[in-house]
């Protein structure tokens, strides 16, 4: 069984001293095939980019941690001050910071990142001196009130980034992103292999990981993309997902513990609002638009009453709830959770005209908690 | 910094710039060494200061030796050397361990022993630079080398950003040599170092990154309790995936180290396709193993003093390699099957010292390896032995009835990733990588080349660190 090794190595000389390995090379006209290979290396890139464009993708920015570390990092390079937005995805897509620009004159900090609860954020930015500014919380009953985290991994790797990873993410934003339509999580090889038709296994439901849903910008202002807007057949998708997701499942914690929970991240919340609001930093809670089967979900699992009420109740800090407010309803939501883009710069324009009013304005009156009336 | 990254393309392509500038060797040797001190610092850069450590004690350990007239003189120059790198290494990778075993056995016995949290990140490498400095040391105490002609060839072979971090582990009579003379790659030696380069880097981003990292991740990393096809499905990807993931960094290795001029030790030599524990070991990890058998287990007696003596030696070997892994007691007992393995081989080998398998039977003996090694994995991802034992049940069918946890698209990705690797270790069992490329015609090769570096590009892989980063 033994001996029949091509090259000696370590492993067969026990006990002495190793000497200079050799590594042959083997005879082939390298110089052609790299020639060769490099070819075809550029002609399959350019295919599958022309691919993913005729698709309808353009080239556009991962939301990658490293992008958002970038964006965390300001904070503490001396723009503490700053008016910084963190949420899920809905006030991270809803939100457009170009708006907001022209009205206000600055460009907010976005911090949002979809699937994971503000409150990890809210957390952070408490225990973070260096932020004195002004803070929009947004908040989707689901995520928030859940506990969700589905990328608070972006935290550690704020923290721990390495300066390899600070370098390749410079790299990557200027070389790389903003020349590429495929270069997208979204189309990266396994991610298109595993979402096609195959057959399920018996007993196992099917559930399609969420499609690429937004477009991203160098800093992190995120948009609906228009092929959810203009494609029905990719529309529906998306809400296909949607339903799935909603979908009563064997791992939904029962309500009772559903709503311990909803009190836990409440709790939490109180406490990072009460340091930051110790600070001067105005904290305020932001509920965007769902609709149809998503607001059906948010309000059957966390009713007004006993999570958005409470929240603001125990923690004092003001908050917009969409169904107070006649011009932050009816917009358009083509997959029940997001706006669209133009909706969303409506939306943003009428947010941050409510906020001047009635919150953070000069002639705001000093309005504490307690829910709004519809006005 | 990782060699799947951007960074490490660009961190390259200037020192292959830089070494091919007409500058003498000397600036050459200098300009590799900073080059190696940024590749580490990458990471952490304070952690460049434990590298220098341990190049300066062995240094001045292995000069004293030199110097040192008297046998005990010797002796503790290399003792110095064995507790100032097994203490560093005892410091930032066992300190926590140590502590939490204490305290789980203090409370064995009815004390309540709650020691502050040690909070310590763990240095990248610094398994495998430690042990390379150690070998500095022993070798020359063991008179096998002669020590270095001068501290930059030594803190280069310490240092040699292909081989720092990861491996293979080498030995300062595989390198050192090879600084003493101007070297520069062939043409030929840089494009198919490049081509290695490519190949290992499929490997890691690839497969084992894009495929078998996920299905792993479902079975060992969740609260569902799998199956029997999950369980093995689960398994059998994290055997493949950390052969990918190691095997692929030491190919890039290599392949770096080649397109710079300089030659590196295999580190692995097809491992499933081994027939036995000792031919497994003979090929996975090959300078791990080597360097195991070189400076513990013949020290400790090898098979020199009697059987129980061979196989107290052999126990504490694969015990402290496990170890060496990982602090985890899920890792002592991947070794200590491993070296269960080894002990009821050797006595099978002495019981049927005539017997030769004919090829059927080599083969089934061959797949019994492949098993029985997969259930050592088991302990090797498990986090604690609870999901060890719940994974174990579930391959022999004791977890039934129960929901499935993987798609179907993951144990297709298994069957034919997994499968195709141990196919392809059967088939080059006896051959090297280089033979069969020879015999290639060159056309399929060039195909093959850029299929690899187009697969690696739409993996968009995350630059995620390399398994073996963590021992």
């Amino acid at each position: 069984m033994r001996g029949d090794y091509a090259r000696v190595t370590a492993a067969d000389r026990p006990g002495v001293a190793q000497p200079v390995p050799v590594r042959p090379v083997p005879a082939q006209p390298w110089g052609r095939i790299l020639l060769g290979a490099v070819l075809i290396l550029v002609l399959l890139v350019g295919g599958w980019e022309a691919y993913w464009r005729a698709y309808g993708v353009k080239p556009g920015f991962a939301n990658s941690f490293g992008l958002w570390a970038m964006q965390r990092r300001r904070i503490d390079q001396g723009e503490g001050a700053a008016t910084v937005v963190i949420s899920d995805s809905r006030l991270f897509f809803d939100l457009q910071l170009p708006v907001w620009e022209k009205l206000d004159g600055k460009r907010p900090i976005q911090l949002g990142l979809e699937g994971t609860t503000a409150l990890i954020f809210l957390e952070d930015l408490a225990d973070d001196p260096k932020f004195t500014g002004r803070l929009l919380v947004g908040i989707a009953p689901q995520v928030f009130f859940g506990g969700h985290g589905y990328r608070a991994g972006a935290l550690k790797y704020f923290k721990r980034e390495s300066p390899s990873q600070r370098i390749g993410q410079w790299l990557s934003v200027h070389l790389i992103e903003p020349r590429f339509a495929f270069y997208d999580p979204d189309f990266a090889l396994e991610t298109v292999l595993e979402r096609q038709a195959w057959p399920e296994r018996p007993g196992r439901t099917w559930r399609m990981e969420v499609r690429k849903l937004a477009v991203t910008e160098a800093d992190r202002n995120t948009y609906m993309w228009d092929k959810v807007e203009n494609d029905p057949d990719y529309r529906a998708l998306m809400r296909e997902i949607w339903l799935r997701d909603l979908a009563p499942g064997d791992d939904d914690p029962p309500p009772a513990k559903e709503q311990e929970n909803a009190m836990k991240q409440i709790e939490r919340a109180v406490k990072a609002v009460h340091t930051l609001q110790a600070r001067g930093v105005k904290v305020l809670f932001v509920r965007s638009p769902s609709t149809g089967p998503y607001l059906e979900y948010d309000n059957r699992h966390f009713p007004r009453k006993t999570s958005w009420d409470v929240l603001l109740a125990r923690s004092g800090a003001p908050g917009i709830h969409f169904e107070d407010y006649r011009e932050l309803q009816g917009l358009e939501q083509p997959e029940w959770s997001h706006l669209s883009h133009a909706a969303a710069d409506e939306y943003t324009a009428s947010l941050y005209r409510i906020i001047e009013r009635d919150f953070w304005g000069p002639a705001a009156p000093a309005i504490l908690g307690a829910p709004q009336a519809m006005r | 910094m990782v060699f799947n990254s951007l960074t490490f393309i660009v961190f390259f392509a200037c020192v292959l710039c830089m070494h091919s500038l007409p500058l003498p060797w000397t600036t050459k040797k200098i300009n590799l060494l900073i080059a190696s001190y940024l590749f580490y610092a990458a990471w952490n850069p304070p952690f460049v200061i434990l590298l220098w450590v341990s190049t300066v004690i062995d240094w001045y350990a292995a000069q004293g030796l030199v110097k040192a007239r008297r046998q005990a003189t010797r002796h503790a120059w290399m003792l110095l050397s064995v507790i100032a790198n097994l203490g560093l290494l005892g410091y930032f990778k066992y300190g926590q361990f140590l502590l939490d075993s204490f305290s789980a056995l203090m409370a064995g016995i009815g004390v309540a022993y709650h020691p502050a949290h040690y909070d310590i990140v763990l240095p990248v490498g610094i398994s495998f630079y430690t042990f390379a400095t150690m070998s500095y040391t022993l070798d020359v105490y063991l008179r096998r080398a002669a020590p270095a002609r001068n501290l930059l060839d030594y803190a280069l072979f310490v240092t040699f950003f292909p081989h720092l971090v990861a491996g293979p582990i080498m030995r300062p009579t595989e390198l050192v040599p090879q600084f003493a003379q101007p070297r520069r790659a062939t043409g030929e030696q840089l494009r198919f170092g490049l081509a290695l380069m490519t190949l290992g880097l499929f490997n890691k981003i690839v497969l084992a990154d894009s495929f078998l990292s996920d299905v792993a991740e479902r079975v060992y990393d969740s609260d569902k309790i799998p199956g029997a096809l999950d369980a093995w499905a689960g398994t059998l990807a994290f055997s493949g995936q950390i052969f990918c993931d190691f095997a692929g960094y030491s190919t890039t290795a290599i392949g770096a180290a080649l397109c710079l001029g300089f030659a590196m030790p295999d580190n692995f030599r097809f491992p499933y396709a081994a027939v036995g524990f000792s031919d497994f070991w003979r090929r996975w990890h090959i300078t791990l193993s080597s360097w195991l058998r070189d400076y513990l287990y013949i020290p400790l007696g090898g098979n020199r003093h009697g059987a129980a003596r061979t196989y107290a030696a052999l126990m504490t070997t694969m015990l402290l390699g496990g170890l060496w892994h990982g602090a985890n007691w899920t890792f002592v007992a991947w070794g200590g099957l491993h070296g269960l393995y080894l002990a009821v081989e050797r006595v099978l080998r002495a019981r049927f010292a005539n017997y030769s398998p004919g090829p059927l039977v080599f083969v089934l003996l061959g797949l019994l390896t492949y098993i029985l090694i997969n259930l050592t994995w088991v302990f090797f991802r498990a986090k604690t032995f609870g999901k060890a034992w719940t994974v174990l049940k579930g391959m022999v069918g004791q977890n039934a009835a129960l929901r499935p946890i993987l798609p179907t698209f993951s144990l297709l990705s298994v069957i034919a990733i997994v499968g195709g690797l141990v196919l392809t270790h059967w088939l080059m069992r006896a051959r090297t990588l280089e033979s069969v490329v020879a015999r290639t015609p060159a056309a399929v090769v060039c195909v093959v080349w850029a299929l690899m570096a187009f697969l690696i590009v739409i993996a968009q892989g995350s630059g995620s660190a390399f398994i073996y980063f963590q021992f």
